[in-house]
């Protein structure tokens, strides 16, 4: 399945991943720099924070409470698209997903 | 599949040459198993990555509230401490306890540690050469515990002396080293369970924050008293071997040193992959609740249980060419910080104080030379007492 990262300079990063992984180990897994993913998924340093392309806003379960709160600690400016890439794991229904890599993650 | 009997070992891991130079053993015991019986503790050790991670993410079958630690002495001593228990009682009181150490709430400070770790930098480079194991590395977890956890210098001066002793205090009772910590341990117990009071210490800081979280209900009474132990006892000596285990690393490998200089942006992964290698917390345990099948074998109820962080850290199974020291590795899957409920409440302050400590290094310094190294001893980290360096 395809899974699209806008970078913050323009440029895509298209990724061939397999389900069941999450969008921040994708990242990490196809060296996208933008996502820098410190705390390797425990949800406590929100540093592989996206904005979800909206078209696929409707396909994700709303964020947990715990992922909620750490998405107040982004570096970068929080939007409604705003999740953490860690608790996006990808389901065949999300083939095709584009999310955005914010400026800032540290 | 049929659960077996762990495989059994006679590795004594609180021998002094093995605390000097353990890794050699780790990796006798993960070839031995996913799980090992250590007859000179009777307990049982988790040395692999996979099933380590499962049984940290497992905190039904692997409780903490029996004590993280290898003697009754000292897991009784820290009773109450946030580390010594489960949920749902642990949630509530790690989120008063995590509150000032959120990435949002780091970065008030960080113009405040950024201003620190620049000038305790500029004046080392200035100087040429340096102890990295003190003069670098204590000056921002210290300055910290009497600043932001808001003791003031009441017991600074001893803190450093307490941290090591606390760790120390952590073997099995049968060793001269451990009980030999315990006198101190139980000092430092006093110090922060009787002398820290809500009017002693600074009203900002975060030790007050608990006091105030108990006004208001959040804790029970009695609770602030140990948590305070939760802020001071890894604060120190954790951050602290961390650092200089960087600088030890990057005099050996200048080609690494060069990778940051060039993108201070690997810094952060930098860290994750010093933390890897260099485990500063080596190792913590649980006690089974129950009969456990940990990779095909059993081990049984009321067993303690260790997790050997620094082992799976440098599982071949997990970690490519594991030993090599690699900025690029981006290993931030490690288990250095521990994993599940208990992971490190404290790891994006410690982040904060290495990377704006390397970030200036970085911007000042191209090469460290090695001019002499000793180790530190300890029943339960692993790091650096002295480290000569040179810098150009």
């Amino acid at each position: 399945m395809k899974l699209t990262f806008r970078r913050p300079d323009g440029s895509h990063g298209v990724h061939d991943t397999d389900p069941g992984t999450s969008v921040m180990e994708a990242a990490v897994a196809h060296g996208e720099d933008g996502i820098v993913a410190e705390c390797g998924g425990s949800l406590m340093c929100a540093t592989c924070h996206v904005y979800v392309d909206p078209a696929f806003s409707d396909l994700l379960a709303p964020p947990a409470e715990d992922e909620a709160e750490m998405l107040t600690c982004t570096a970068a400016e929080r939007r409604p698209t705003s999740r953490l890439s860690c608790q996006l794991v990808l389901t065949d229904d999300l083939d095709g997903l584009v999310v955005e890599i914010p400026e800032e993650q540290v | 599949m049929a659960v077996l009997a762990p495989p059994s070992s006679d590795i004594d891991l609180w021998e002094d040459a093995s605390l000097a130079d353990p890794y050699p053993l780790y990796q006798q015991l993960r070839d031995l198993g996913p799980v090992v019986h250590l007859s000179a503790q009777d307990a049982f050790a988790i040395p692999r990555y996979d099933p380590l991670r499962e049984a940290l993410a497992d905190w039904h079958s692997f409780t903490s509230a029996r004590g993280v630690m290898m003697n009754d002495h000292v897991n009784s001593a820290f009773t109450g401490i946030v580390l010594h228990t489960d949920p749902p009682e642990h949630d509530v009181m790690r989120k008063v306890l995590a509150a000032p150490l959120r990435p949002d709430q780091l970065r008030l400070i960080t113009p405040r540690v950024r201003a620190e770790a620049d000038a305790v930098v500029d004046r080392l480079v200035h100087r040429g050469r340096f102890d990295a194991a003190t003069d670098l590395a204590q000056h921002l977890p210290l300055t910290i515990v009497s600043t932001l956890v808001g003791l003031g210098d009441f017991g600074k001066e001893r803190m450093l002396e307490w941290a090591a002793a606390t760790f120390d205090a952590q073997g099995p009772v049968d060793r001269a080293r451990t009980r030999a910590a315990f006198p101190k341990l139980d000092e430092m117990v006093a110090y922060a369970t009787q002398e820290v009071t809500a009017e002693k210490v600074d009203p900002a800081g975060w030790v007050a924050a608990l006091y105030a979280a108990a006004d208001r209900g959040a804790l029970r009474p009695g609770q602030p008293e140990a948590m305070v132990m939760d802020y001071t006892g890894p604060a120190l000596d954790t951050t602290i071997f961390a650092t200089s285990s960087a600088i030890w690393l990057f005099a050996q490998h200048p080609d690494q040193w060069d990778l940051v200089r060039e993108d201070p942006r690997l810094i952060p992964h930098a860290i994750n992959e010093v933390v890897r290698l260099e485990s500063p917390i080596q190792r913590f345990s649980r006690v089974a609740t129950r009969d456990v099948e940990v990779g095909g074998h059993l081990v049984p109820e009321g067993a303690r249980v260790l997790m050997l962080f620094a082992s799976g850290n440098r599982d071949e199974r997990h970690y490519p060419d594991p030993e090599r020291f690699d900025v690029r590795r981006r290993p931030s899957d490690h288990l250095a910080f521990g994993h599940g409920v208990h992971a490190c409440v404290g790891m994006n302050l410690a982040r904060l104080e290495i990377r704006l400590l390397l970030e200036a290094l970085a911007a000042k310094v191209e090469r460290f030379e090695l001019l002499g190294v000793e180790r530190a001893v300890n029943s339960t980290l692993r790091g650096i007492a002295h480290l000569d360096v040179a810098v150009s």
